[in-house]
């Protein structure tokens, strides 16, 4: 059976088998670069949205079958080597890591610009979201591997954590019970740029919407379910609904860390396609398999919290068939990390996540 | 007198900081944590009961609840703003020694770590529940941690990491704790942090959560 990237990403998504799971990966920069010596190729800066071109080699090279560019607010994580500024007013700062594998780099929100001043606040505007500067690699992407390639636009940060950088997450979480005017406003302006975000990359013609917003803690939903059905239910609604009324083929996919039991059946009734990242230290992949494998797909499910850096070759074996064996069971699972693969990450337990895949090991 | 603790204690557990938050809604316009306890304060009631009898007990609720995955971080975080709005107005009992803590606590996010969501949650929780915490923030290096406890020798040690790249960190500052000071007790959190991580780093305690801290705090302080 023999298929294009493309076609094995979307006959998953239609809960047909394919030879082998599709696959999806994003790196930190500096893991990036210890896999770009791997493939003899020459060092050079990368992040993982893809704010910036840097061509698609270690994609390809790792047998992906869907790319991925990012645009709106998570693209300014990594920014620049020093500490910065964004468009948003968000403040930055540059952090060091040590790893068995070298120092890596973390950019970290240093101020949320309108944490102490609701006035302010009650007054912000978003950026412009129209500057078509923002999806000229979006449309070169879809132009150059459109064909070949299953093409995601990633706008995560989509609604929260967009205002919850402007506001701080503690505020703004306080925000929705003794400000709802603030939190609403605040919502209003973050939701509304990314849903035109949304629409420039369904127009230049992405297979994929991949929102984003961390909603979950490590065992339970971050906020009361129902203070998500108020503040985010009818702005996704109204995201994903515009979307399919531009291009009813596109998918959604949407990305929360952590457990989201208490909300996955909202998702859903409000035309969600699929769910990433499946962190099995805070989901079962069985449970999900059989509570919402008829109506949802998959997207990860390889641990990045735990087997990916600390495990072993069959760890990762195992971990991997039973993610098959649950959410991969008769298609409706594309298979990736739980995030950017992070630089404590041993490069053979990369690499044995590929053979396990049924990837071919391309380094030579 | 029974009656104002009591209420205090339902205050602090249902985030009623004052009268003119309109949180939760079924108590708007009444009395909150504040005005019930400076009424507490004016009817002649001990700093001390206001303390171990009103506001602790609401804290105490409010874990439990979250421990039981009953509430959420937003309501633990308007119970901590409750509760630290009375605290305010019991300061200089504090400082005039008619009040005692159960204890010091020094928490950071360590080394290379900015995140503080749980840090700070475990920072309100302990606080809340009658000890002094000396909050150290976030990306704390191990000289900080063995600085503070100079500072507040006795005092108990929480360290909090979200990423499997920093907790490694973990250890190191253990180490280094444990060299100095040999007696003294330490704990680890986050949601990379396991038991196994900790008693392999040699921490004292591990907990998922901060109820379950505050617990064996109270155990061995007391």
């Amino acid at each position: 059976m023999s298929m294009t990237h493309k076609e094995r990403v979307i006959r998953a998504l239609n809960h047909e088998e394919t030879d082998r799971p599709p696959f999806q990966a994003t790196f930190t920069p500096e893991f990036a670069d210890r896999l770009r010596r791997e493939f003899h190729l020459p060092p050079m800066f990368s992040e993982p949205h893809h704010r910036d071109w840097y061509g698609y080699d270690l994609e390809r090279l790792t047998g992906q079958d869907a790319l991925q560019v990012g645009a709106g607010w998570v693209t300014n994580y990594y920014l620049k080597p020093e500490p910065y500024t964004d468009e948003w007013g968000v403040e930055w700062k540059i952090d060091p890591y040590q790893t068995p594998f070298g120092e890596g780099h973390y950019t970290n929100i240093a101020r949320n610009p309108l944490r102490d001043d609701d006035e302010a606040a009650m007054a912000y505007k978003a950026p412009d979201p129209t500057r078509p500067e923002l999806y000229h690699n979006a449309e070169r992407l879809v132009k150059e591997f459109g064909e070949e390639y299953y093409i995601i636009g990633r706008v995560h940060c989509t609604i929260f954590e967009s205002a919850w950088a402007l506001r701080g997450l503690d505020t703004l979480m306080m925000d929705f019970y003794i400000n709802p005017e603030l939190a609403n406003h605040l919502l209003d302006e973050t939701a509304a740029y990314h849903k035109e975000a949304c629409c420039q990359l369904v127009r230049r013609g992405v297979d994929m919407i991949w929102l984003g917003d961390d909603m979950g803690a490590q065992s339970s939903l971050l906020i009361d379910p129902e203070l998500w059905r108020e503040y985010f239910k009818p702005r996704m609604e109204d995201i994903i609904r515009t979307i399919k009324g531009l291009n009813p083929n596109v998918k959604v996919a949407y990305h929360t860390d952590g457990c989201n039991y208490d909300i996955i059946e909202d998702l859903i009734e409000i035309g969600l396609d699929v769910l990433n990242p499946i962190q099995t230290e805070c989901m079962d992949p069985e449970i999900l398999a059989k509570e919402y494998g008829d109506r949802l797909c998959f997207f990860g499910g390889i641990a990045v919290q735990s087997t990916l850096p600390q495990g072993t070759p069959e760890d990762i074996r195992r971990e991997y068939e039973w993610l098959k064996n649950s959410i991969g069971q008769g298609g409706g699972w594309i298979c990736a990390p739980t995030h950017h693969v992070q630089l404590d990450t041993p490069i053979e337990n990369f690499f044995s996540l590929l053979r396990t895949i049924g990837i071919e090991d391309m380094r030579s | 007198m029974e009656d104002l603790l009591a209420r205090i204690a339902e205050c602090v557990e249902l985030g009623k900081i004052n009268k003119a938050t309109p949180f939760p809604p079924k108590m708007k316009g009444m009395d909150g944590a504040e005005e019930l306890t400076l009424q507490a304060l004016e009817a002649g009631l001990s700093p001390a009961d206001i303390l171990t009898r009103g506001l602790i007990i609401g804290m105490e609720k409010i874990g439990v609840k979250f421990k039981n995955n009953q509430v959420f971080v937003p309501q633990v975080l308007m119970s901590a703003k409750a509760m630290s709005t009375a605290l305010k107005h019991l300061k200089k009992f504090f400082q005039d020694g008619s009040v005692q803590r159960r204890g010091q606590f020094i928490i950071g996010t360590v080394e290379g770590d900015l995140h503080d969501i749980g840090k700070n949650l475990v920072a309100m929780m302990v606080e809340g529940n009658g000890y002094e915490v000396i909050d150290l923030g976030v990306d704390v290096k191990a000289d900080k941690f063995v600085e503070a406890v100079k500072a507040h020798p006795g005092a108990y040690v929480g360290m909090s990491a979200l990423l499997t790249t920093t907790m490694v960190n973990m250890e190191q500052i253990n180490a280094a704790l444990k060299q100095q000071f040999p007696g003294i007790v330490t704990f680890v959190g986050g949601a990379p942090v396991t038991q196994e991580f900790a008693h392999k780093i040699g921490a004292d305690y591990y907990t998922d959560g901060p109820q379950e801290l505050v617990e064996i705090l109270n155990r061995i302080s007391a």
